[in-house]
C-alpha cells in the first residue's frame, strides 16, 4: 500500500502524458469525409480516406472534407431565351471534391465553393440558354442543354478541385406577365374547341331534324299519291258500274232521276205555281 | 468518483477519438487516485469494463439491417436479429430502415398521416405543382414518389440531404416529361406513359448520385388545367356533352316525327280504300236497284211511268213547307212580275210531263 502510495503521483502524470499524446497522435476519418494533415500549415499527408490514422502530435493538424455528394441549390434567375422571352430558371447542381488539397488551397470551404460555383454555374446557364427559343428549353432540349452547362461549368471548376456531377433544371417558369399571355392563349384554344364542338352538334342536330322532315313528307306524300289512285280506282269503278246498268235504259234513267231530282229539289219553302192545264191537275178541270 | 472519471474518459475519448486506455491502466489509475481504494473498488472497475464490453450487445429489428463503422470506417453490413459489436469508440452501428417505403409529395402537402390523397386534406404548393408542357401551356401536376432504401452504405455515405436530393431530382425529372408531353396528352390518356418515364428517369438521375435509393412508384394524384383557365376547360367538356345533347334531341324528334307520320300514312291510305270501296259498293248498289225497277218497267211501261210520275207529285206537294199557288195559264203570265219575293228565293219551277216518258 505505502509502495503504491509513493509511486502514485510519477505513475498518475505519466499516465495522464500518455492519454493527452494518444489524444493528440490518433485522429478518426469517417466514412463520409476525406482528410489532409498540414504539418505547420504545409500539407504533409493526405488525402486520407476513412478509418483510424496517426500524425505527429502538436506540431501536425488534420483537416477535414465531405466525401460525399454535395447540394448547390441556386436561386432562382430570370434569363432572357433566344426568341427574347423571359422566363425563371431554377437549377441546382450536385458536386462534390474530389481533391481536398488543392480544395483548400484555392476555396478552402464549402461555403466558399458554392459561391464560386453559384458565379460559375450561373453564368454557364444563362450563356446556354441564351442560344435556344423557350420551347426548345422546355421540350426538345433541355437535357443537352444540362449536359453542356456540366462540361463547361466542369472545366473551370476544376482548378478547385471540385467536380459537377450534374447541373439539373427544376423549374422553368413563366414570369407573371408571360403566364397570363399563355393562360389567354389557352382559353381562346378552348373557346374555340367548346364553340367547334356546339356548333358540330347543331349542325349534326339540323341534319337529323331535316332529314326525319323530309320524310315524314315523303310518307305523307307517297300515302296521299296511293290515296288518290284508289281513290280513282273507286270512281272508275263506279262510273263503269253506273254507265254499264243505266246505259241498258237510258230514258227511263232519265226520267226517274229526273223525278228524284223533283222531290229533293222542291223541299221546303218552295213556291210552286201549277197553270191549270198542268197534266197534273187535269182532273181538276 | 468511479462513474465521473469513466465518464469523463469516455467523453474525452469520443472528442479526440484516442485509444482506449488498456484496463490495466484503468485499474492503477482509479487506485492511484483512491489512494487506499475502497474495499470491493477492484470489483465495481471490473463491473464498469464488463458493461462498457456489453454495450456494444445491439438488435438488428425486422425492418431495419444493421451499418457498422469502426473508428469510422464502414465494415460490415447486419442482417436482423441480435450482434455484437466493439464498444463505442471502436466501433458503432447505424440501423436505416430499408423495408419502409417513403413517401416524397410534390406540388401539395397532405396533412397528417393520411397514405392517400384527398383535396379536403392537403395544401396545394403551386410554385412546385405548375408545369409548361411541351406546347407551351401550363398544367397543374400533383404527384408522390414512393421509394426504398436498395443500398443501405450508399444511402448512408454517399450524398448529404437524401431526402432532398431525392425531391429535387423527381421534380426535375417530373418536369422534364411533362416538357416533353402535350397538354392533351398530360390531361387525358397519357398520364400512365409520363408515370412510367418520370420513374425510369428518376431512377437513373439518383443512380448517378449513387443515392442507394430504388424508386417504386412515381403516383400523379391530380393533373388539371391551372386555375386561371379550368373554367374554360370546364366548358369544352360541358360543350362535349352539350353536342351529344344536340344529336339526341334530333333522334328523339326524329323518333317522334316518323312513327306519327307513318300512322297518318296509313291513316290517309285507309281513308282512300274506304272511299273506293263505298263509292264501288254503292255504284253496284244503285245499279243493282236501278235494274230491278227496269225489269218491272219493261213489264208495264204506262202504267210504272204514270205510278212514278204521281208519287212523286204527292210527296212534293203533301210538304207543308211547300207553298202551292195554282193559276191559269194567261193569269200566271201576267201575275209572275209582281209576286212578292218572300223568302229570297223565287223558283218557277213548271212540272211538266216528261215527253217520251209514256
Amino acid at each position: 500500500m505505502s509502495l503504491l502510495k509513493k509511486s502514485s503521483a510519477p505513475l498518475a502524470i505519466l499516465l495522464i502524458f500518455l492519454v493527452l499524446g494518444v489524444a493528440q497522435s490518433a485522429f478518426i476519418v469517417k466514412q463520409t469525409e476525406k482528410a489532409i494533415v498540414l504539418q505547420l500549415g504545409k500539407p504533409k499527408a493526405g488525402p486520407l480516406g476513412p478509418g483510424l490514422h496517426f500524425k505527429l502530435p502538436f506540431v501536425q493538424n488534420v483537416i477535414y472534407f465531405d466525401s460525399r455528394l454535395l447540394e448547390y441549390d441556386a436561386r432562382p434567375a430570370e434569363i432572357l431565351t433566344k426568341d427574347k422571352k423571359n422566363m425563371v430558371v431554377d437549377n441546382y447542381s450536385k458536386w462534390r471534391i474530389t481533391d481536398p488539397l488543392q480544395f483548400y488551397r484555392t476555396v478552402t470551404s464549402i461555403p466558399r465553393a458554392q459561391a464560386r460555383l453559384d458565379d460559375i454555374i450561373y453564368a454557364e446557364l444563362r450563356v446556354a440558354l441564351g442560344g435556344y427559343t423557350l420551347i426548345e428549353i422546355i421540350s426538345s432540349d433541355r437535357t443537352s442543354i444540362m449536359t453542356e452547362v456540366t462540361q463547361k461549368s466542369n472545366e473551370l471548376v476544376s482548378a478547385y478541385g471540385i467536380e459537377i456531377n450534374d447541373v439539373r433544371i427544376k423549374r422553368t417558369d413563366l414570369p407573371p406577365e408571360n403566364a397570363r399571355a399563355i393562360y389567354g392563349r389557352m382559353r381562346a384554344e378552348r373557346e374555340r374547341m367548346a364553340k367547334q364542338y356546339r356548333s358540330q352538334g347543331s349542325e349534326a342536330s339540323a341534319r337529323i331534324t331535316a332529314q326525319a322532315d323530309k320524310e315524314r313528307a315523303i310518307t305523307l306524300a307517297d300515302a296521299n299519291l296511293k290515296a288518290e289512285i284508289l281513290r280513282g280506282e273507286g270512281d272508275g269503278i263506279a262510273t263503269k258500274t253506273y254507265a254499264d246498268s243505266f246505259g241498258k235504259a237510258p230514258e227511263f234513267y232519265e226520267f226517274k232521276k229526273s223525278l228524284e231530282a223533283y222531290e229533293k229539289g222542291f223541299k221546303d219553302n218552295t213556291r210552286i205555281i201549277l197553270s191549270q192545264d198542268n197534266p197534273f191537275l187535269k182532273y181538276m178541270k | 468518483m468511479n462513474w465521473d472519471w469513466d465518464k469523463l474518459s469516455e467523453q474525452r475519448q469520443r472528442n479526440t477519438g484516442s485509444k482506449t486506455p488498456g484496463v490495466d491502466e484503468i485499474n492503477s489509475t482509479i487506485k492511484k487516485f483512491r489512494g487506499t481504494g475502497l474495499p470491493g473498488g477492484k470489483y465495481v472497475i471490473i463491473g464498469i469494463i464488463v458493461l462498457w464490453f456489453l454495450s456494444g450487445v445491439y438488435i438488428v429489428e425486422p425492418d431495419e439491417v444493421g451499418v457498422v463503422t469502426r473508428f469510422g470506417k464502414y465494415v460490415a453490413t447486419t442482417n436482423p436479429g441480435p450482434h455484437y459489436h466493439l464498444p463505442v469508440p471502436i466501433e458503432s452501428v447505424m440501423k436505416p430502415q430499408v423495408t419502409r417505403i417513403r413517401r416524397v409529395e410534390v406540388g401539395f402537402r397532405s396533412f397528417g398521416s393520411s397514405r392517400s390523397f384527398t383535396q379536403g386534406q392537403s395544401r396545394n404548393v403551386p410554385e412546385e405543382s405548375l408545369m409548361l408542357t411541351g406546347d407551351e401551356n401550363i398544367v397543374d401536376v400533383q404527384f408522390i414518389v414512393q421509394y426504398q432504401i436498395k443500398d443501405p452504405v450508399e444511402y448512408l455515405f454517399k450524398v448529404t440531404n437524401q431526402d432532398k436530393t431525392l425531391q429535387d431530382a423527381a421534380e426535375a425529372a417530373m418536369r422534364e416529361i411533362i416538357g416533353k408531353t402535350k397538354i392533351e396528352l398530360a390531361l387525358t390518356t397519357g398520364k400512365l406513359q409520363i408515370q412510367t418515364e418520370t420513374r425510369a428517369l428518376l431512377q437513373s438521375i439518383v443512380d448517378s448520385y449513387e443515392l442507394g435509393v430504388n424508386v417504386l412508384a412515381v403516383q400523379l394524384q391530380n393533373v388539371h388545367p391551372p386555375a386561371e383557365v379550368v373554367e374554360a376547360f370546364k366548358d369544352v367538356a360541358s360543350a362535349r356533352e352539350d353536342k351529344s345533347r344536340y344529336i339526341n334531341e334530333a333522334e328523339a324528334y326524329r323518333n317522334d316525327i316518323l312513327p306519327k307520320a307513318r300512322g297518318q300514312a296509313a291513316v290517309i291510305l285507309n281513308k282512300a280504300e274506304a272511299y273506293k270501296e263505298t263509292k264501288v259498293r254503292k255504284a253496284e248498289g244503285q245499279a243493282k236497284r236501278f235494274m230491278a225497277v227496269y225489269r218491272e218497267y219493261t213489264k208495264a211501261k204506262d202504267v210504272t211511268v204514270k205510278r212514278l210520275y204521281l208519287e212523286t207529285m204527292e210527296n212534293i206537294l203533301s210538304n207543308p213547307d211547300v207553298t202551292k199557288v195554282i193559276l191559269s195559264d194567261s193569269a200566271a203570265k201576267r201575275a209572275l212580275p209582281f209576286l212578292s219575293l218572300d223568302g229570297g228565293s223565287f223558283p218557277v219551277k213548271s212540272v211538266t210531263n216528261k215527253k217520251g216518258v209514256k
